[in-house]
C-alpha cells in the first residue's frame, strides 16, 4: 500500500514539474502593471520619394504584425500600434522626427535607408533608445550598438559561402566580372564576392562600376565581356541590373545561370524592367518564397491580396520581424510604458534584443549574440518569369 | 532646448546661408552650384581633419571656410564672367566629381560615409548651443555683409550686370572681378556650411549632397524672392517648417504642394514673395521711424 502511495506521489511529482517547466516556457511574459493604454511604436520610413515603394512593404510588413499581435490579445495585453512617421529620404526631415519620437518612445522602428541613417540614428543613441535599423547592412547598423542591432551578419561572413555555392552551381565557370554600384555598403560585398570566389578557385577579373546616373548600358557590358568571363555578378540598383542583364543577352549571352545578382537588386523594379530577360538567372537573399509555414503563407497570401498578386519583396518581411520582437522583448522584460521608467525600460528592451535567443521569424528561427544574427540561413534563387524558386539553402 | 526644435533652428540656418550662397552670384546671373560641392569637399575634409588627425573643432572649420574659398577662386579663374548656363554645367560636373573623388577616397570612408564625429564642447547639450551659437553669428555676418553689399556701388554694379552685361561694362564694370568676388563668398560660405552641416548630424554621408539641396535652395530663392537678401529669410524657415508641420495625410503631397508654389510664384510673383520694392519700402519706414 505505501509503495502504491509512494509510486502515485512520484508520478505527481513528476508531472507537476512538467506542467511548472511547461507554463514557465509558455508564459515567459511576466506579469505587469502596464500605464499605457496603447502601445506605440514609431516607425521612421521613407513613404514618399524616392524609395516610397520599398517604405511602402516595410510598412505594410510592420503594420500587419501589430495587426496580428492585436488580434492575438497585443502586447502585454495592451493593443500595439504602428505609427509611420515620413522622412522621404530627407535626412534634413530624419532629424526633427528623430529628436520628436526620442522625447517619448520607447523604441522606434527605421531609419530608412543610410543617409537618414547616419542623420537620425545618432539622436536616439545619445538619448539611449533602441532604433531597429533592420534593412542595413551590419557595417551601418553596428555603428549604433548598443541602441541598434543589426539584421544581418558580418558580410565577409555571409557572403562568400554563398558565392561559393554558386560556383560550384557552375562548376566550368573560372573567371567572373561583377559590376558594382558605388553606394553604400556595395562595394564591401563586392569584396566579400571575391573571397567567395578565391576559395572556389574563380579568378575575379576587373570590376565594371555601374555609375548612379547611368542610362545606356552597352559599353559597360562591352567593358565586361572584353575581358571574356565566364561568369558574372550584379551588385548595383535593381533597375540598372535588370539592364544589365537585357544588354547581356542581347550581346550574346547565353548562360543565364552564370550571372548572379545579388540581395540588394531583388525589389520589385528589377522583375518589372528585366522581364523575361531575367530568365535563369541565379539570386541570393535571405527571404524563401518557397518556404511554408502557416504564417509565412498567410503572410503571402495576403501580400499578394494587397500588391496585385506580388510575392513578397527581398526586406517585406524584415519590419514583420522587428515588431514581434518588440513584443517578445517587451514581455520578457516586463516594460510598463510608465513615463518615469522611460530610460530604465528602454535600456532593459536593448539589453534583452542584442542577446535574443530562438526568436520565432516569420521563415526561421534564429539568435542574437551582441546585437548580431548567428544562425540566419540565406538562399539562392533562379528567376522564371518573375518568380523565384529555391536552388540550394546555405546554413552558417 | 527641445530636439526638434535645436535641429529646426540648425538646419534652418544652413538653408538660410546654403541660399544665401546661391542668392548672392545670382546678383550677376550665375547660378553657382558649386557650392554644393564646396559644401561637401570642405565638410569631409574638416571631418577628416577633426576625427583623423585630431585637429580641434574651431581650426578645422576655420580650414573648411579657406578650402570653400580656395576652390571656388580656382573655378572662378575659369568662369567669373561666364554665361549662366556655363557656370551651370560646372557646378553640376563638380557635384559628379566631388562624389566620385569621396566614393573612391578611403580616408573619408568612401561609400560608406563617416561616422560618429566627436562632440564639438563637452556634453551634447554644449555641443548644439556651440553649434547654434556659431550658425546664428555666422547668418548674421554674412548677412550684414550681403546688406552692406547690397547698398554699395557693388550692389548696383551687379543689378546692372543682371539686366545687361554690355551695358554694364559699358559703364566700367568690371564683370569679371564681380563674379570672382560673389562666386569666392559664396563657396567660402558654403564650404563653412559644409563643416557645419557635418557636425550637426555628426556624421558625413555622400546623400547629404545631392541635387535635391540645389532644388531645396532654388526653391527657397525664388519663393522667397530673388530680388534681395530678404526672400531667403523667410522662405527658409517656411518651407523647411510647412514639411515638419503637415499631417501625414498631407505629407505624400509634399512634392506636389512645393511644385504648385513654385509655379503659382513664378506666374503671380515673379520677383517671389519679398520684392525688391517691398524690401525698400520697409527699410525707409524703418528708417523713418528711427528719425522719429
Amino acid at each position: 500500500m505505501n509503495k502504491k502511495w509512494f509510486k502515485l506521489l512520484a508520478v505527481l511529482l513528476v508531472l507537476a514539474a512538467f506542467v511548472f517547466v511547461g507554463c514557465q516556457q509558455a508564459g515567459t511574459a511576466k506579469k505587469v502593471k502596464v500605464k499605457v493604454k496603447e502601445w506605440e511604436v514609431p516607425f521612421l520610413n521613407c513613404l514618399t520619394g524616392p524609395i516610397a515603394s520599398i517604405g511602402e512593404f516595410l510598412q505594410w510588413g510592420a503594420e500587419r504584425a501589430a495587426k496580428e499581435i492585436n488580434e492575438a490579445g497585443g502586447i502585454s495585453g495592451i493593443p500595439v500600434k504602428v505609427t509611420g512617421v515620413d522622412t522621404a529620404l530627407d535626412p534634413q526631415k530624419g532629424v526633427v522626427e528623430m529628436g520628436k519620437i526620442v522625447q517619448t518612445a520607447l523604441v522606434a522602428l527605421g531609419p530608412v535607408p543610410e543617409p537618414v541613417i547616419m542623420a537620425a540614428a545618432p539622436i536616439a543613441v545619445e538619448n539611449e533608445m533602441m532604433t531597429m535599423t533592420a534593412t542595413t547592412s551590419l557595417e551601418y547598423a553596428e555603428k549604433f550598438f548598443p541602441w541598434s542591432i543589426s539584421w544581418f551578419p558580418k558580410t565577409e561572413e555571409r557572403l562568400p559561402p554563398l558565392v561559393k555555392a554558386w560556383a560550384e552551381l557552375n562548376p566550368d565557370v573560372k573567371s567572373v566580372v561583377q559590376f558594382v554600384g558605388n553606394y553604400g555598403p556595395w562595394p564591401g560585398m563586392v569584396a566579400a564576392h571575391k573571397v567567395g570566389l578565391e576559395s572556389s578557385g574563380v579568378k575575379a577579373l576587373n570590376d565594371v562600376e555601374v555609375p548612379q546616373d547611368a542610362v545606356t548600358f552597352g559599353p559597360l557590358v562591352v567593358k565586361a565581356l572584353n575581358q571574356k568571363p565566364d561568369g558574372i555578378i550584379i551588385a548595383c540598383w535593381p533597375e540598372k541590373a535588370a539592364k544589365l542583364v537585357q544588354e547581356l543577352k542581347s550581346r550574346g549571352w547565353k548562360d543565364m545561370k552564370k550571372v548572379l545578382l545579388f540581395s540588394s537588386a531583388d525589389d520589385a523594379a528589377l522583375y518589372t524592367t528585366g522581364g523575361a530577360a531575367l530568365n535563369g538567372t541565379i539570386i541570393y537573399n535571405f527571404v524563401n518564397v518557397d518556404a511554408s509555414n502557416p504564417r509565412w503563407d498567410a503572410f503571402k497570401v495576403a501580400y499578394a491580396a494587397d500588391h496585385n498578386g506580388m510575392q513578397p519583396p527581398s526586406l517585406s518581411t524584415n519590419y514583420y520581424d522587428a515588431v514581434y520582437m518588440i513584443k517578445a522583448a517587451m514581455e520578457a522584460t516586463g516594460v510598463t510604458g510608465d513615463p518615469k521608467k522611460l530610460k530604465e525600460e528602454r535600456k532593459k528592451i536593448a539589453e534583452y534584443m542584442a542577446n535574443m535567443k530562438g526568436f520565432q521569424g516569420l521563415l526561421f528561427n534564429w539568435d542574437m549574440s551582441g546585437g548580431v544574427p548567428t544562425n540566419k540561413p540565406t538562399y539562392l534563387f533562379e528567376i522564371q518569369d518573375g518568380r523565384k524558386s529555391m536552388v540550394k539553402e546555405i546554413r552558417p | 532646448m527641445p530636439l526638434p526644435w535645436y535641429y529646426f533652428l540648425a538646419i534652418t540656418a544652413i538653408n538660410v546661408l546654403m541660399s544665401w550662397a546661391l542668392y548672392l552670384p545670382y546678383r550677376v546671373a550665375h547660378l553657382h552650384f558649386l557650392t554644393v560641392a564646396n559644401m561637401a569637399i570642405s565638410g569631409y575634409l574638416s571631418g577628416w581633419l577633426v576625427q583623423v588627425v585630431h585637429v580641434p573643432f574651431g581650426p578645422a572649420l576655420l580650414i573648411g571656410f579657406l578650402t570653400g574659398g580656395l576652390v571656388g577662386w580656382l573655378v572662378s579663374l575659369f568662369i567669373a564672367d561666364a554665361p549662366t548656363f556655363t557656370v551651370v554645367i560646372v557646378g553640376f560636373t563638380f557635384i559628379y566629381i566631388t562624389r566620385t573623388v569621396i566614393e573612391n577616397t578611403k580616408a573619408v570612408g568612401s561609400t560608406m560615409g563617416m561616422f560618429g564625429l566627436p562632440l564639438v564642447a563637452s556634453s551634447p547639450g554644449a555641443h548644439r548651443w556651440t553649434l547654434l551659437a556659431i550658425l546664428y553669428a555666422v547668418v548674421l555676418v554674412v548677412g550684414f555683409l550681403i546688406h552692406r553689399f547690397e547698398h554699395s556701388r557693388l550692389g548696383r554694379a551687379a543689378s546692372a550686370v543682371f539686366v545687361d552685361k554690355d551695358l554694364a561694362t559699358s559703364f566700367g564694370v568690371d564683370i569679371r572681378q564681380l563674379g570672382r568676388l560673389l562666386q569666392v563668398f559664396s563657396s567660402t560660405v558654403a564650404g563653412g556650411c559644409g563643416v557645419l552641416y557635418g557636425f550637426i548630424y555628426r556624421s558625413f554621408h555622400l546623400d547629404f549632397f545631392t541635387f535635391h539641396l540645389v532644388g531645396l535652395f532654388m526653391t527657397i530663392i525664388f519663393v522667397g524672392g530673388y530680388a534681395t537678401m530678404w526672400g531667403t529669410l523667410v522662405a527658409a524657415p517656411v518651407l523647411y517648417g510647412l514639411t515638419l508641420l503637415f499631417p501625414p495625410a498631407v505629407a505624400s503631397w509634399r512634392i506636389v504642394i512645393y511644385a504648385a508654389i513654385l509655379i503659382a510664384v513664378l506666374v503671380f510673383k515673379p520677383e517671389g514673395f519679398i520684392t525688391r520694392r517691398l524690401a525698400y519700402t520697409v527699410e525707409r519706414l524703418l528708417s523713418s521711424k528711427r528719425k522719429i
